[in-house]
């Protein structure tokens, strides 16, 4: 009944003639592919303004020299000087922290790693995915189980993926902070982490601390993104591969090694892709809990630069960035190709 | 597993300890091996919830103390000060920062569903020339850094972008502390994942309903709204919180594109650095505004548990 009145009413509109009508008729008249481009614009629009305009802006902006005086932003044309002198560190002496760190002949060849904002974000990177992927596999596992209260062990889970990255920081800051908690204790006085030698007693002040607990609170956060794509690739399995397991004789270790591991691998795969690539743009923990001079990020590099104001150097670096994403993307989807996914 | 291989050096070592109440377990795991799996999972069970919900534990014991006792804290509060929960309001107008963040995320969510219903209807239920490298592209955007994006945003916003056309050079509007410079980029940043939790659901929708209201009449659009979009109510529903808890959640541009002042719609992540800059570093109040800034995604994440998990591993997997 109501969708014979609205159809109704549509077949009147159209017969009425005026603006809306005549819009309606013309949206009707166009062919399919008009019709999707049409419906595209608005999405195709904003992701131009907001997405590619800036990418383009800040690569032409990369070739121009940094203006430190007078009211124009950008210094004269530079081309590819600026990436030169990132590269070979001509334009350290200009930057809170090196682009790269110090290559040496001796082993194991780099020094001043903690002060290189590539190699921080690198470890940073290498580190957290590796140990969210184990623990989301771990905590993937315990999900998949039928029991009860899973449905509240699910949400304990997945809370901390929700937490705002602000607070994250904030909380990470109170549990490490000297003279607040257990966790951090004095040099007379040391706490369990203190004597292990995980960190020092001002760890917030120290990059290679800082850096280490940076990464345990971007585990503790992201874990659950982990375990719950992992857990629906588990899902996913045909249930009847484990019973024809059973019958076979295979233990749980045979049946987790030779169908469980071969069968999530790809969803694996794919949820490290996104990690990593989320893990390289890191800024927002460690500004909260370490800030930025104490743990030098790439992305902390691109701000840190801009507010200088270097602006050719800063869009360097954020071009660079994006290169570097570009590049790691490119290697995991050669990867899948390769794996004939 | 290392508890079958301990208990038969035990057992054989000592018959004694084989009638301890560990010797005993030991020799049912060993009959059973099922106990042992499932000891473990007990275990691991707890060890994750501890390790999860230790750091919110932590921040409630740090708000209830008073801030002169905060120093070498044990795992209990020294003394019970509530009343934080209402000095923290007094020091930093932390309810204006949350009400903002609350216009963000749901006016991008509004945007970011608009768009991305017309493009996952176009996706998933349109057949057309450049399709696949159109996504593709949509794809590789959401994979650049933020900070590629900062430097020209901030002069577009500022206005200090200048466009010319022909011989009329118009200078772009200064929007800077408004929430423009928020609410377009963060649209932006998170339109791709809707669209690809939508095209999924409006994909799955049978040809026939969508041909049977246009035979009835309805326009083109009118089909998508009144038709496809209801029947995809769930996938809608996954892609606005989703979207909301991202940018309740963001850092980046909520740090950078406004002065921090909450009359300049900064939103929760302003209003949480406050804190951290006060004179007398209240330990207490950072804890406490921590708690109240958690507790509307807590409680969105245990409201829609289901509608999170389905979206994230739909729209992340099918990417």
């Amino acid at each position: 009944m109501a969708t014979e009145q609205q159809s109704g009413e549509a077949l009147s509109e159209s017969r009425r003639s005026g603006p809306y009508a005549s819009a309606v008729n013309w949206m009707e008249a166009l062919s399919e592919t008009q019709f999707a481009y049409l419906l595209l614009t608005p999405a195709l629009i904003l992701l131009g303004v907001i997405a590619l305009y800036p990418l383009a802006t800040t690569f032409s902006m990369s070739l121009f020299a940094d203006q430190l005086t007078g009211s124009a932003r950008l210094g004269e044309f530079v081309g590819l000087q600026n990436y030169i002198d990132l590269i070979t560190g001509a334009r350290d002496f200009a930057l809170p922290s090196a682009f790269l760190p110090t290559f040496t002949t001796q082993f194991p060849f780099v020094t001043d790693i903690y002060s290189s904002a590539l190699m921080v974000t690198l470890i940073f990177t290498v580190f957290s995915v590796l140990f969210e992927t184990l623990i989301g596999f771990g905590q993937a596992l315990i999900l998949d189980q039928d029991f009860r209260g899973r449905r509240w062990v699910r949400v304990a889970i997945i809370i901390p993926w929700a937490v705002p990255i602000v607070i994250q920081g904030m909380i990470w800051y109170l549990m490490f902070q000297p003279n607040i908690g257990f966790l951090v204790g004095t040099t007379d006085n040391p706490a369990l982490l203190n004597q292990l030698g995980f960190i020092g007693t001002t760890p917030l002040r120290d990059t290679a601390d800082s850096l280490f607990l940076i990464i345990v609170a971007d585990v503790w956060k992201t874990s659950a993104f982990m375990a719950l794509l992992i857990l629906a690739g588990m899902q996913s399995i045909d249930r009847s591969l484990y019973d024809v397991a059973k019958v076979a004789g295979a233990s749980r270790w045979q049946q987790f090694k030779l169908i469980t591991f071969p069968l999530i691998l790809p969803t694996v795969l794919v949820a490290m892709l996104f990690r990593t690539i989320d893990a390289m743009r890191v800024y927002g923990i460690i500004e909260t809990m370490a800030g930025c001079q104490t743990v030098p990020s790439l992305s902390c590099l691109v701000v840190t630069t801009f507010n200088a104001p270097l602006y050719g150097t800063s869009a360097t670096v954020a071009f660079i960035t994006a290169g570097i994403i570009g590049i790691v993307v490119s290697v995991y989807i050669v990867n899948f190709a390769s794996e004939g996914i | 597993m290392s508890n079958e291989s301990s208990g038969i050096g035990l057992g054989s070592d000592d018959a004694e300890m084989k009638r301890g109440p560990l010797g005993r377990w030991v020799n049912k795991a060993i009959k059973n091996p099922d106990r042992a799996y499932r000891s473990m999972f007990y275990v691991a069970t707890v060890f994750f919830l501890v390790t999860t919900l230790f750091p919110f534990y932590w921040l409630l014991v740090i708000a209830l103390t008073p801030n002169r006792l905060i120093s070498n804290m044990g795992l209990l509060p020294k003394g019970f000060n509530p009343e934080v929960f209402i000095t923290m309001f007094e020091r930093v107008p932390f309810h204006l920062y949350m009400f903002n963040s609350f216009v963000l995320g749901i006016t991008t969510t509004v945007i970011v569903l608009l768009l991305a219903s017309l493009a996952g209807y176009v996706f998933g239920r349109l057949r057309f020339p450049g399709k696949s490298f159109l996504m593709l592209g949509i794809l590789a955007i959401s994979y650049f850094p933020p900070a590629a994006f900062l430097i020209p945003l901030f002069e577009l916003f500022t206005g200090n972008t200048a466009i010319s056309i022909g011989f009329i050079t118009v200078s772009s509007p200064d929007l800077f502390n408004t929430p423009a410079p928020m609410v377009f980029p963060f649209s932006a940043l998170f339109l791709p994942l809707s669209i690809f939790i939508l095209t999924t659901f409006y994909g799955q929708i049978p040809d026939g309903l969508e041909d049977a209201a246009r035979v009835e009449g309805t326009t083109r659009l009118g089909a998508l709204f009144r038709v496809i979009v209801p029947l995809s109510a769930p996938g809608v529903a996954t892609a606005g919180v989703l979207t909301f808890i991202a940018v309740y959640n963001e850092f980046f541009f909520s740090f950078l594109m406004n002065n921090g002042e909450a009359s300049s719609w900064a939103p929760i992540v302003a209003g949480i650095l406050k804190y951290q800059g006060q004179f007398d570093t209240p330990y207490n109040l950072m804890a406490a505004a921590s708690i109240v800034g958690v507790l509307p995604v807590a409680i969105l994440v245990i409201i829609a548990q289901e509608r999170i998990v389905s979206g994230l591993t739909a729209g992340a997997l099918k990417e």
